[in-house]
């Protein structure tokens, strides 16, 4: 019994090392491709596989960490409450293409998975892609989709935002911090709102009101969607 | 003293999810039940029943580990080798085009409703002058 607390220990508190030194780091240079869930994931996947550790083992302590994720998402209202004015401010424009954003997203992704002839796993895994990712793995979870491959496709989504955005913004003529950070925000959730920032503040703001909103609006259309007409 | 109130704060938040949990198991709605935690929170700080004393420092807390929460469920990734076949590769694809397109098309329309909103405000802008200038004769 007592190894096996020590055991849990050691790993929760390497964990929480690896992420405040690599958050750090994050943060000081701001490069997406520095964010902590890619650099701490790779390399906690890579000791696993030196040392022949398997995933359960590391769960013993993981577990712990994981259940804190429920109430972290619920902490998410604190910022939305916050941004309370912009909604009211720009409210038909930002939620008719929160919804615009979501069903685009929805309808495209499924469209070419039954084009390339995708399991049915694989179609409900890609479906919460565009939320903030705490969010796309529990209603990835909750509709049968394989959560930890949804966060793999939601910085897939993240990452395609933030490195094709701008020239997409320039070329169709986006122009404008509305619609940039609408778009960004409820396409490519926090990776892209790094980029959002060189524009301008506002672009920012309503990029992260964006994106809480339309984790929230995807949390309740998806699973209907999942269940009725896939 | 800051630490236990954030410690208290961080309850009190755990609480609004037991019962975003609770309301999801009860009525066998298809929702995660943090999605219901976290809209009866906001709905309490609108409207006043709790203010936003009592949460921010446990909120702000939370939402700076907030990564940290989600790696253990993220490094399950090693269990899935076959994103590294053809039809993960195929998934993938299917992502990028998915999102590019989702980015243009509303960039595209928000740009619209924003330009709409536009022209409708500054046509209430020149009846409101007109109407001034047939008043001055």
């Amino acid at each position: 019994m007592l190894p096996q607390v020590l055991l849990s220990l050691f790993i929760i508190s390497s964990t929480v090392l690896l992420f405040v030194l690599l958050n750090k780091l994050y943060l000081k240079i701001g490069n997406p491709f520095l964010l902590p869930i890619l650099t701490v994931t790779c390399i906690t996947v890579a000791v696993l596989l030196i040392f022949n550790i398997p995933y359960e083992t590391y769960m013993e302590g993981g577990q712990w960490l994981s259940k804190m994720l429920g109430p972290a998402v619920v902490a998410l209202a604190f910022p939305l409450y916050n941004q309370r004015d912009i909604i009211f401010k720009y409210k038909y424009s930002i939620i008719i293409s929160i919804i615009v954003a979501m069903l685009a997203g929805l309808i495209s992704v499924v469209a070419f998975l039954l084009l390339f002839g995708s399991s049915k796993a694989f179609i409900y895994t890609s479906l919460p892609k565009s939320l903030t990712t705490p969010v796309a793995m529990q209603v990835s979870d909750l509709i049968g989709g394989i959560p930890p491959l949804t966060v793999v496709l939601v910085m897939v989504a993240g990452f395609t935002g933030a490195i094709l955005g701008p020239v997409l913004f320039k070329v169709f003529k986006i122009d404008t911090a509305i619609s940039r950070g609408v778009a960004m925000g409820s396409a490519s959730h926090g990776v892209g709102l790094t980029k959002l920032k060189e524009y301008s503040e506002e672009d920012l703001s309503i990029g992260s009101l964006s994106m809480g909103l339309s984790a929230v609006v995807g949390a309740f259309i998806i699973p209907l969607i999942s269940f009725y007409f896939i | 003293m800051d630490i236990i109130r954030t410690i208290a704060q961080i309850g009190i938040i755990i609480l609004f999810y037991l019962v975003g949990e609770y309301i999801v198991s009860i009525t066998g709605i298809i929702i995660p039940g943090s999605i219901v935690g976290l809209v009866l929170l906001w709905l309490s700080l609108y409207f006043k029943i709790l203010n936003v004393k009592f949460i921010q420092k446990g909120a702000s807390f939370m939402l700076a580990f907030l990564t940290l929460f989600f790696i253990p469920s993220t490094v399950a990734v090693i269990n899935y080798p076959e994103l590294l076949t053809v039809s993960g590769g195929l998934l993938i694809l299917a992502v990028i085009i998915s999102t590019i397109l989702a980015l243009v098309i509303t960039g595209k329309v928000s740009r619209i409703i924003e330009e709409k909103e536009k022209q409708k405000k500054e046509g209430e802008h020149v009846t409101a002058s007109s109407a001034k200038s047939i008043y001055h004769k």
